[in-house]
């Protein structure tokens, strides 16, 4: 299983071994891969987990809701983690933002279980995704502003930048895009080139 | 649309910056319009057909006014500013958006978010277009107004929508950040 992500190990991903915590998000995800949002129920995890009830209302109190809610979170992170690494080693900030618009999307679109919800009870989903989505435009600025550093410290970026606005701005443009891509093919890597260098990077990029 | 579709259409907008759509009948329009239902029901059979018609003419009305708050702009950027300024300043102020975003906004989450955000994206982007085309070739307005439209509702939809109310804030991040891409290759 791919190592668990920065929202829960403090900002490191590292591979733990499976807390109980992580078994019970992880069998949540796959009872809702299964029987949907609105179906999965606590019995459900415990059966599917092989933890007790008691130990499952231990770790979320606040029962169904709040397992449903941090399953989704945890999604989310997993998600992000993996575009993350999947763009980690890349040379220029500008391959980085090419190479990850094209892999967020892909993965997305690809995404079977997100797909399925999307088309059986977006009602359900939405709600959640839009709580855990505003921690996710810092987690993006975060994790741009050393690369946005790098940059600047190679006399590639504009003078006078202010790294952090850049980030968020970036952060902002990217979460667009990847949801929503509206009129541009993020499969098409000329756009993608085109869109990196106009939109997200012109003002940026010296 | 008649003056009359057009009262019950306030009277609709009055009843839901008030208490919603869900808890908002066609008797409360009815009433609140001071007509008869059945006057109600020959222009909008139904709550659906209501609030399509509302989402229209409101559409409508602000985006004219958006790109009216350009017109006088001697710049890009000053257009640019004076679209995104009034459209927060329009939407924010809205009593039903507001009451239906801060209350009911899993009526709202649909239409901005994956396909919906596509679709909503494409229609804020083709209305508020004409507003630059002193400004930009005629094959960029759309794409410009797409990129405006879709940072604006980044700002809206996180805590930091209030900044896109303050002139000076809007103007940075248009001079800074949106603008130099589109200048380079893109003007006239």
């Amino acid at each position: 299983m791919a190592p668990h992500g920065p929202y829960h190990n403090g900002g490191m991903a590292q591979a733990d071994p499976l807390t109980v915590r992580d078994r019970l998000l992880e069998a949540t995800y796959v009872c809702v891969s299964r029987f949907g949002l609105g179906k999965t129920t606590v019995e459900d995890v415990v059966k599917h987990s092989g933890v007790s009830r008691a130990t499952v209302y231990r770790h979320f109190p606040g029962g169904r809701d709040e397992l449903l809610r941090e399953t989704v979170a945890w999604e989310l992170a997993r998600y992000f983690t993996e575009l993350a690494d999947h763009v980690r080693d890349a040379g220029t900030l500008a391959e980085m933002l090419e190479r990850g618009l094209v892999h967020a999307r892909a993965s997305l679109l690809g995404h079977e279980v997100l797909r399925k919800i999307l088309d059986t009870e977006p009602e359900r989903l939405l709600p959640l995704l839009s709580t855990e989505s505003a921690r996710t435009l810092p987690f993006i600025a975060a994790f741009l502003a050393p690369y946005l550093e790098r940059e600047a410290a190679a006399g590639r970026l504009r003078p006078g930048v202010d790294i952090e606005r850049a980030a968020d701005y970036l952060a902002r443009g990217i979460l667009s895009l990847i949801g929503s891509p509206g009129r541009w093919d993020l499969g098409d890597p000329e756009q993608v080139h085109e869109l990196v260098r106009s939109e997200l990077l012109g003002g940026i990029s010296a | 649309m008649s003056r009359q579709a057009d009262r019950v259409i306030d009277a609709a907008l009055a009843c839901w910056a008030r208490v919603g759509l869900a808890k908002t009948t066609l008797d409360d329009v009815a009433r609140e319009a001071g007509c008869s239902r059945a006057t109600v029901y020959r222009h909008f059979p139904g709550k659906q057909p209501l609030v399509a018609a509302a989402i229209g003419r409101e559409a409508d009305r602000l985006s004219a006014e958006v790109v009216d708050a350009a017109a006088p702009s001697p710049t890009l950027a000053d257009a640019a500013v004076a679209v995104v300024t009034t459209g927060a300043r329009l939407l924010m102020s809205h009593g039903a958006l507001a009451f239906v975003v801060t209350v009911e906004p899993e009526s709202i989450l649909p239409h901005i978010s994956f396909a919906g955000g596509d679709a909503l994206l494409a229609e804020v982007a083709r209305r508020i277009a004409p507003a630059f085309t002193p400004y930009l070739a005629p094959e960029h307005t759309h794409r410009f107004a797409e990129w405006l439209a879709r940072m604006s509702l980044s700002y809206l939809c996180s805590a930091e929508g209030h900044e896109l109310l303050d002139e000076a804030r809007v103007r940075t991040l248009v001079e800074d950040f949106v603008l130099p891409g589109f200048l380079q290759g893109v003007t006239r």
